[in-house]
């Protein structure tokens, strides 16, 4: 079970790294979170914990329904949003992830030693963190660097929950209350930077430079 | 508690409470002298600002002299450092000041950095931050270490003190401040870094190797010749005193250069000679250069100008400011009998009983220094004549002359008190060398009481074939008694009371202000015998009204600052050109910065996992 | 005792110099086949200079007025340091050949602003070039005061009284003391005493405005720091010791002034030989002392 989910985060992060538009990289991000979420709640029932369950439910509501929504609004209402800005495009952009795999595996079993599920799963969360990095520099839009942090802390949340049994409840729940104010007010701040500059182009910043 | 918190922050030795006694005799008339000055010329708010700023001075200076502790010093140095800086643009209006001081603070934190390198590496060697525990650790410390440790030193004090090549911010930061700052900037505090220099390089490290005396003489006779030679060049009067203060900084040096060389050269008793005139010579000059700075200051607070082509006759009305700048003068010229003499006569001394002690090659090259020296005191000699003159004698050169009034009475009473100074240093010479022989002798760890300093006569121990002499009292009555001779000559059974007229015109009728020599001209020939050095440069304007009808004429003549163009300049540039490369990497791009941070990520874990 | 005898020497100096320079002039006329003054016409001249008032420069100071008498004292208080008749000299346990050097620039130092006292061309143009051509003499002088030293140990000046070793290095010393004095007494080919051609002053220069007794204290100082740098050069080539009582006293004041003879003989002799050189060539005629002074130092070392 436990290998499926890991199998089809993996599958849904190539699909974030080879999104050509906006919409597709965020229906990966979705894709992406709802493995976490039945990741975490496979958990929960094996732990019989009830702060995995309510970490499991805010996940879902979070980062499966709410955030996929609000983007998805910012899209519809800036107009030329839909272009995603590649720097590399999406091929190069493949083989690049493929690197950034065998190096998180090399990490993983170099930090454990040996080869087993904890290897796993320290792999899939690094390579997540490494692919939301690796969005953040490699696309131009705003939008995309905002999507790269979630899939940032989506990678660490896994890392933490599965090797070390979850962060403390309270950590989770502000983590999530972080994350929830910081794409409201980030969405809204793409709409306003959109209104001003008329594009969301974070490259165009260097125009700024002395 | 507090004894014991004193002894391991504070640090009090012959050597200290000799400085603490220098910025106590410059301190206290430059603070009387204020008192007048400041009235009239900055709001109040400014002048009290000014006052604590004072205070502070004053107290981080003797802090630093006093400082037993590595942190206590860098912390009173730079303290020192900073309030220095904002007297330098105290005068915020003028856009000259605060270049000034950009120029005074970079290069003073530039002198900080090197010392700051070399604390770091009597650290690692003492593990202590104390100065006994940092002699001791000294006594073991590898040669190269030293050397090291030396040259850090030479570069970071030196540029405090003003040594050529590093002096190129005394003629800058020193005319700008109030000028009972630059008298006590340019009186006391260089002379920190010369007590610096002898803390930490003769008492701590210990001198081993001669190539350092060797190359502080160089070093100081090179500054006594540039600081001279610019200081006969210029026109302002203030500027004329700090490039006088480089050259007065080069002749300490040369009695503290030959005291290292003779250290090296297990002759302690010469050492201590050489020590005692670096000594003298520091505190003469801290007395006459207060003297002199408070002098141009009454003058500029009186005419409103610096520049001496603008001013003359001001002796007529300035009598009392005049008589003080002209003991000023006669000290720094090294004239009988007053103090600038005895110290100048006693360093020559040293480099002349050196010469005959050591072996050929230091011999000749003592003796060429000692020429050398003879004539940065003509130089020097030649340029308050020239100061002096032209400011306070002859016909007022403009109207800023015409309009000036004698000083207050807060300023003047500053004045006279260095001044009876002045002569008493002079006079009671004798009394002078025993203390500081004393002094010398406990920085030196040298026994002195073979050797007889007093008022008529100083013997050296045997490694000297015979006594060397003089008596400043018995020289002044001298002057004094064939003065009177003369006096009595020109007065007896004279029947003519002298007749007041005009001074010779060769039968002009129009002779007046413009006629008079003016100081450009007085220093021309010395701008024409040192051009190989100066590089002076004409530039001439004719306008005209026809081809033969010439309306007027400008005649511009300068003198090519050659550090400025030769060494700085080009440095500045080539820091600039690697600033503007370096840029490169910052191109605004925020992917790109992401990328610098993702790329030290990965590295970082690469390495981790080789290891 | 010593007082008397101090009083003596001053008096020996100041009867005796201007009579150096009168028989100065007289020589040169002779080799100039001229009859020209009389050897005793200093003295008139001081006498004629005594009788007469004096006119004081409107535009000057106190500094004008002091300057005479800082000058005379200079020169009489260099005098008293040579030795003379008493070996050592009266003050000789106060000042040495160093502390001479520096007594002549106080007398050079007041002259010279007493000259730009007086807002005229002529001052500052003589006060100028003396400043200028005091410096230089300086390190040239300073250097062969060191060779001195190295030959006898001391920079006292009765330190070389009764030595009578005489050596190439003492030679060389003497020889650039020799052209110092040419230099400090303005004689040509420095400064020409004879003329008051603005192109070729610069003592003169800078006397221009004294008149009257001040003059001739000034003109006094002149003769009496001639005849000490004569003294001076005497003393190092020609050593003579203290009267012992055993000697012809004939014969020893014959020798005396025999010496200071040949040294007046050798001025008078440069000075119709040569032209008078231009400011700016002064500076490597000075140089050219400097480097006798340095290879004076280097016999000295060498001990030959």
């Amino acid at each position: 079970m436990q290998s499926i989910i890991l199998f089809l985060i993996l599958i849904s992060t190539y699909l974030m790294v080879i999104a050509k538009r906006t919409p597709a990289l965020i229906r990966a991000f979705r894709y992406q979170s709802f493995c976490l979420f039945w990741a975490t709640l496979v958990i929960a029932i094996a732990e019989k914990q009830m702060e995995l369950f309510v970490v499991a439910g805010l996940l879902f509501i979070l980062k499966v329904v709410f955030i996929p929504q609000l983007l998805y609004r910012t899209i519809k209402r800036l107009n030329a949003a839909e272009d995603l800005g590649l720097f590399v495009n999406p091929q190069l952009s493949l083989l690049w992830a493929l690197g950034f795999t065998y190096l998180s595996w090399l990490f993983a079993s170099g930090l454990t030693g040996s080869a087993d599920a904890k290897t796993m799963i320290l792999a899939v969360a690094f390579f997540a963190v490494l692919a939301g990095i690796f969005l953040m520099i490699f696309r131009m839009t705003a939008l995309a660097q905002i999507i790269g942090l979630l899939v940032m802390e989506n990678g660490i949340f896994l890392l933490a929950s599965m090797v070390s049994g979850g962060m403390p409840f309270f950590v989770e729940i502000a983590i999530f209350f972080d994350v929830f104010v910081s794409v409201l007010i980030m969405g809204f701040f793409v709409y306003r930077i959109n209104k001003f500059f008329t594009h969301i182009d974070v490259n165009k910043l260097s125009r700024l430079r002395g | 508690m507090l004894e014991l918190l004193s002894k391991q922050f504070f640090f009090f030795d012959p050597l200290s409470l000799f400085f603490l006694l220098v910025i106590g005799i410059v301190s206290l008339p430059c603070a009387v002298y204020s008192l007048g000055y400041l009235r009239g010329e900055y709001s109040r708010p400014k002048i009290i600002f000014s006052r604590i700023l004072l205070a502070v001075f004053i107290l981080s200076m003797a802090a630093v002299v006093t400082a037993g502790n590595l942190l206590v010093f860098l912390v009173a140095w730079e303290s020192m450092s900073l309030v220095s800086y904002f007297f330098v643009i105290f005068d915020t209006t003028h856009e000259r000041s605060i270049r000034a001081g950009t120029i005074y603070i970079v290069m003073t934190h530039i002198g900080t950095a090197f010392l700051v390198a070399g604390f770091m590496l009597f650290y690692k060697y003492a593990h202590a931050f104390d100065f006994i525990s940092i002699r001791n650790a000294c006594f073991i410390m590898p040669s190269p270490v030293k050397n090291t440790i030396f040259i850090l030193f030479l570069i970071g004090f030196g540029t405090k003190a003003g040594i050529v090549p590093l002096h190129i911010w005394l003629p800058y930061a020193h005319p700008q401040a109030p000028s009972h700052i630059s008298s006590l900037m340019s009186g006391v505090m260089i002379k920190t870094a010369v007590y610096a220099l002898v803390r930490f390089v003769i008492f701590i490290l210990g001198v081993d190797s001669p190539w350092w005396g060797i190359l502080i003489l160089l070093l100081a006779v090179s500054s006594c010749l540039v600081g001279v030679i610019y200081a006969l060049m210029e026109r302002d009067i203030k500027r004329l005193l700090a490039y006088s203060s480089v050259e007065n900084m080069g002749i300490i040096l040369l009695g503290i250069g030959l005291a290292m060389l003779f250290i090296a050269a297990r002759m302690p008793y010469l050492a201590v000679f050489s020590l005692i005139a670096g000594l003298y010579h520091l505190i003469n000059h801290a007395i006459f250069k207060g003297l002199l700075f408070l002098g141009a200051g009454s003058v500029y607070k009186a005419t409103g100008t610096r520049d001496i082509e603008k001013l003359g006759g001001l002796i007529k009305k300035m009598p009392q400011t005049a008589f003080c700048f002209l003991i000023g003068s006669l000290a720094i010229s090294a004239l009988p009998p007053l103090n600038g003499f005895v110290s100048e006569w006693l360093t020559l001394q040293a480099f002349f009983i050196g010469a005959l002690n050591s072996a050929g090659g230091t011999k000749l090259f003592l003796g060429i220094c000692a020429g050398l020296l003879a004539l940065t005191s003509g130089l020097a000699a030649a340029c308050f004549v020239k100061a002096f003159g032209i400011v306070f004698l002859g016909l007022p050169r403009s109207n800023y002359a015409q309009g000036a009034g004698e000083a207050p009475l807060s300023m003047r009473a500053g004045m006279f008190f260095l001044s009876l100074l002045a002569v008493i240093f002079g006079l009671a010479s004798g009394y002078i060398i025993n203390l500081l022989a004393a002094t010398a002798a406990a920085v030196l760890d040298v026994d002195i009481s073979g050797m007889r300093f007093a008022l008529n006569n100083l013997v050296l121990t045997p490694q000297t074939a015979r006594s060397i002499y003089l008596n400043v009292p018995l020289l002044a009555l001298a002057l004094a008694g064939t003065a009177a001779l003369g006096w009595i000559a020109h007065r007896l059974f004279c029947k003519f009371k002298p007749v007041i007229y005009n001074t010779w015109d060769c039968g002009y009728y129009k002779i007046g202000a413009r006629n008079q020599y003016s100081g450009t001209a007085f220093s021309k020939p010395f701008r024409i015998a040192f051009s190989f050095f100066l590089l002076p440069y004409r530039k001439t304007q004719k306008i005209r009204e026809s081809f033969y009808h010439v309306k007027s004429f400008a005649y511009e003549t300068h003198t090519t600052f050659v550090f400025k163009k030769y060494v700085y300049l080009p440095l500045i540039a080539l820091v600039l050109k690697g600033a503007k490369s370096m840029r490169r990497i910052q191109p605004g791009s925020i992917h790109l910065y992401l990328g610098y941070i993702f790329s030290a990520l990965l590295l970082l874990l690469i390495f981790m996992n080789k290891f | 005792m010593k007082i008397f005898l101090i009083i003596l020497q001053l008096l020996f100096f100041t009867a005796v110099a201007p009579f150096l320079s009168g028989l100065i002039t007289k020589l040169k006329n002779n080799f100039r086949m001229r009859q020209g003054p009389g050897i005793l016409q200093p003295y008139f001249n001081l006498a004629k200079l005594f009788r007469k008032g004096e006119v004081v420069s409107a535009t000057s100071s106190w500094i004008f007025k002091a300057a005479p008498y800082v000058v005379i004292s200079s020169a009489l208080t260099a005098a008293l340091c040579i030795p003379v008749f008493i070996f050592p000299a009266p003050l000789n346990h106060a000042g040495d050949f160093l502390a001479v050097i520096f007594i002549f620039a106080l007398g050079r130092f007041f002259l010279a602003l007493a000259a730009l006292d007086t807002a005229s061309s002529f001052g500052g143009m003589g006060a100028s070039r003396e400043m200028f051509i005091s410096s230089l003499v300086e390190p040239a002088l300073c250097l062969t005061v060191f060779s001195i030293f190295l030959q006898f140990g001391s920079t006292s000046l009765s330190a070389f009284s009764g030595i009578h070793a005489v050596s190439i290095a003492a030679l060389i010393a003497a020889l650039a003391l020799f052209l110092v004095t040419i230099a400090e007494t303005s004689r040509i080919p420095v400064d020409n005493q004879e003329t008051h051609l603005e192109l070729t002053m610069v003592h003169e220069a800078m006397v221009l405005e004294y008149s009257g007794r001040p003059l001739a204290l000034i003109e006094m100082a002149l003769h009496v720091k001639q005849m000490v740098w004569f003294f001076l050069i005497a003393q190092l080539i020609f050593p003579i010791t203290a009267f012992s009582p055993g000697a012809s006293v004939f014969l020893w004041c014959a020798w005396y002034f025999v010496r200071i003879f040949i040294i007046v003989l050798a001025v008078a002799l440069v000075e119709v030989s040569v032209a008078k050189m231009r400011l700016f060539r002064v500076a490597d005629f000075l140089g050219f002392i400097f480097v006798l002074g340095v290879i004076g130092s280097i016999c000295a070392m060498l001990g030959v």
